[in-house]
């Protein structure tokens, strides 16, 4: 009966987080990108409570208060702050438009099924049914970047891809050891810093966000 | 024999209860927004009202324009004999599964946009455009959405998948369940005319679907539309209740279990109504070019159930 409960949760709480993911896919205004990454953010803070608390393993309670400090508060405050300094842009024109893309999504979770199979069909984890979700919010994340047009859903997008990895990692394995995650953590918060310096940069000399205008260095 | 009788006696309590559950809506709706509101039984008396009216019909209207109304009445009428709302396991089960119920009530919305174009009005034939438009996306999510349950209970009857997550309660937590509930939801909205798609509190809005076919009737016409509209309604929500939170549905055929039943059906579809009123009062209405992509959602997310309930099982 627990290790049944423990699956139903996991793979609820990864629908979830995919949910918020395709979430993402729907709306334009970068204020929604962010609510939806925050939520997210929040649920995968939950589930490493609730892995934590059905594997046995206290150090994923410590990774739930850090993934809950730098993802639900500290990151949003930042691109809160960074939307307020370039003005508030909205996804208006994505490479893809928007009912494509949520079929593409769509599309994609299915893919993410059928290259997890072989993995599922020999693990014998309780959490085994949410890798193909964990896998899919993946692809997702890596859509988000590919084909939306400003630089700062990008960013989102690049976020929304690091939480499916580590919801991946702590499903797989039930979380790596703590210092590892640590690093993880540390390479994250620098990336996103990094990017933040890129997006002042690219709307300091385009007076815009939109990436296309990069092509204009080349010339 | 007895079946038979709660058959029918379910199919009578939905048209009863099919005015008052739209009252309520409004009801709480009007309270939300700080209004003290019609009383949520003030549909009866509307409904009374136009049975009382004189019919005026177009020049221009041909059979199908006096055809519909009935045919509408009917196919809604004839759809709550085949879903589970008291009771699940029950004998007109083995008459029609989810297929029967999806198409009848797409018979339904076929020949209401029939009725639209009949009589040559713009407001009609614009009416009937827009309804088609959505119901041809809409459709095909009601029954993947439904389909991921069939997947778990390995039945396309609606009764049987009733009984089967009855019996084993973990299920109804499952991605297949959960992503299939907000699927049918968004669908719920859509189909019944609800706000994020339709309006349905306003006859003269440039933007209005479902209004706008039925403007041209009047009387006992509009009447049997106006009750059918609200029989919908009470179908998709018992669909939305029974099928994803079945608690409550009697499985024997006792008084008692029946009574309980009944009181647990209530209250889930006030639940609901109530969900629905604090819903509209956040949310304003989507422009038309957007409702494809809302219901493009809710297709992909009746995709993921059917995927996760046929590979999970």
């Amino acid at each position: 009966m627990n290790t049944d409960l423990f699956a139903q949760l996991s793979a609820l709480g990864s629908s979830l987080a995919l949910l918020a993911g395709i979430a993402l896919l729907w709306r334009r205004s970068l204020d929604s990108y962010v609510q939806a990454f925050k939520w997210q953010s929040l649920v995968l803070a939950a589930m490493f409570l609730m892995v934590g608390y059905f594997g046995r393993d206290p150090e994923l309670y410590a990774m739930a208060v850090f993934f809950f400090l730098l993802k639900v508060i500290v990151i949003p405050r930042y691109l809160r702050r960074l939307q307020q300094r370039v003005g508030a842009e909205r996804e208006s024109q994505p490479y893809v438009n928007i009912a494509t893309s949520l079929i593409i999504s769509g599309l994609l979770v299915l893919l993410a099924y059928a290259v997890t199979r072989p993995l599922v069909a020999v693990s014998r984890l309780p959490t085994r049914g949410a890798l193909p979700l964990a896998m899919g919010l993946i692809f997702v994340g890596l859509f988000v970047v590919v084909t939306r047009r400003k630089a700062l859903t990008q960013v989102v997008g690049f976020l929304v891809l690091e939480n499916g990895i580590a919801l991946l990692a702590m499903l797989g394995t039930y979380g790596i050891p703590l210092i590892i995650e640590l690093g993880v953590f540390l390479d994250v918060l620098m990336a996103f810093l990094a990017m933040q310096v890129f997006v002042y940069h690219i709307h300091g000399t385009f007076e815009s966000m939109d990436v296309e205008q990069l092509n204009r260095l080349k010339h | 024999m007895k079946g038979y009788l709660l058959e029918i006696g379910q199919a009578l309590m939905a048209l009863a209860l099919a005015p008052v559950l739209v009252g309520f809506v409004r009801w709480w709706k009007a309270r939300l927004q700080g209004r003290r509101g019609a009383p949520p039984w003030l549909v009866y008396y509307d409904l009374r009202k136009l049975f009382g009216k004189e019919v005026v019909i177009s020049k221009n209207a041909s059979w199908i324009f006096r055809f519909t109304p009935y045919l509408v009445f009917s196919s809604t009428l004839a759809v709550t004999l085949l879903i589970p709302l008291v009771a699940a396991p029950l004998p007109f089960d083995a008459l029609g599964d989810l297929l029967l119920v999806v198409y009848l009530l797409l018979l339904g919305t076929f020949f209401l946009a029939l009725a639209g174009l009949d009589p040559g009005t713009a407001f009609g034939g614009m009416g009937a455009s827009r309804e088609m438009t959505i119901a041809a996306i809409a459709e095909p999510t009601i029954a993947l959405s439904i389909f991921g349950l069939a997947l778990g209970a390995g039945s396309t009857n609606l009764g049987r998948i009733v009984a089967q997550t009855l019996a084993h309660p973990a299920a109804a937590i499952s991605p297949g369940h959960l992503l299939g509930f907000a699927a049918l939801f968004i669908v719920m909205l859509a189909e019944t005319g609800r706000l994020p798609v339709d309006n349905p509190s306003t006859h003269l809005e440039l933007t209005m679907i479902h209004e706008a076919m039925t403007l041209e009737y009047s009387g006992r016409y509009l009447a049997l539309i106006e009750w059918a509209a609200a029989l919908r309604l009470l179908i998709f929500f018992s669909l939305l209740v029974n099928m994803f939170a079945p608690w409550g549905v009697a499985t024997t055929l006792t008084p008692v279990a029946l009574g309980v039943a009944a009181i647990a059906l209530i209250a889930k579809l006030a639940a609901l109504g109530l969900v629905i009123a604090l819903l509209e009062t956040r949310i304003s209405k989507l422009r038309l070019f957007r409702v494809p992509e809302l219901l493009a959602v809710s297709f992909v997310l009746a995709l993921l159930a059917v995927t996760s309930s046929f590979l999970l099982r």
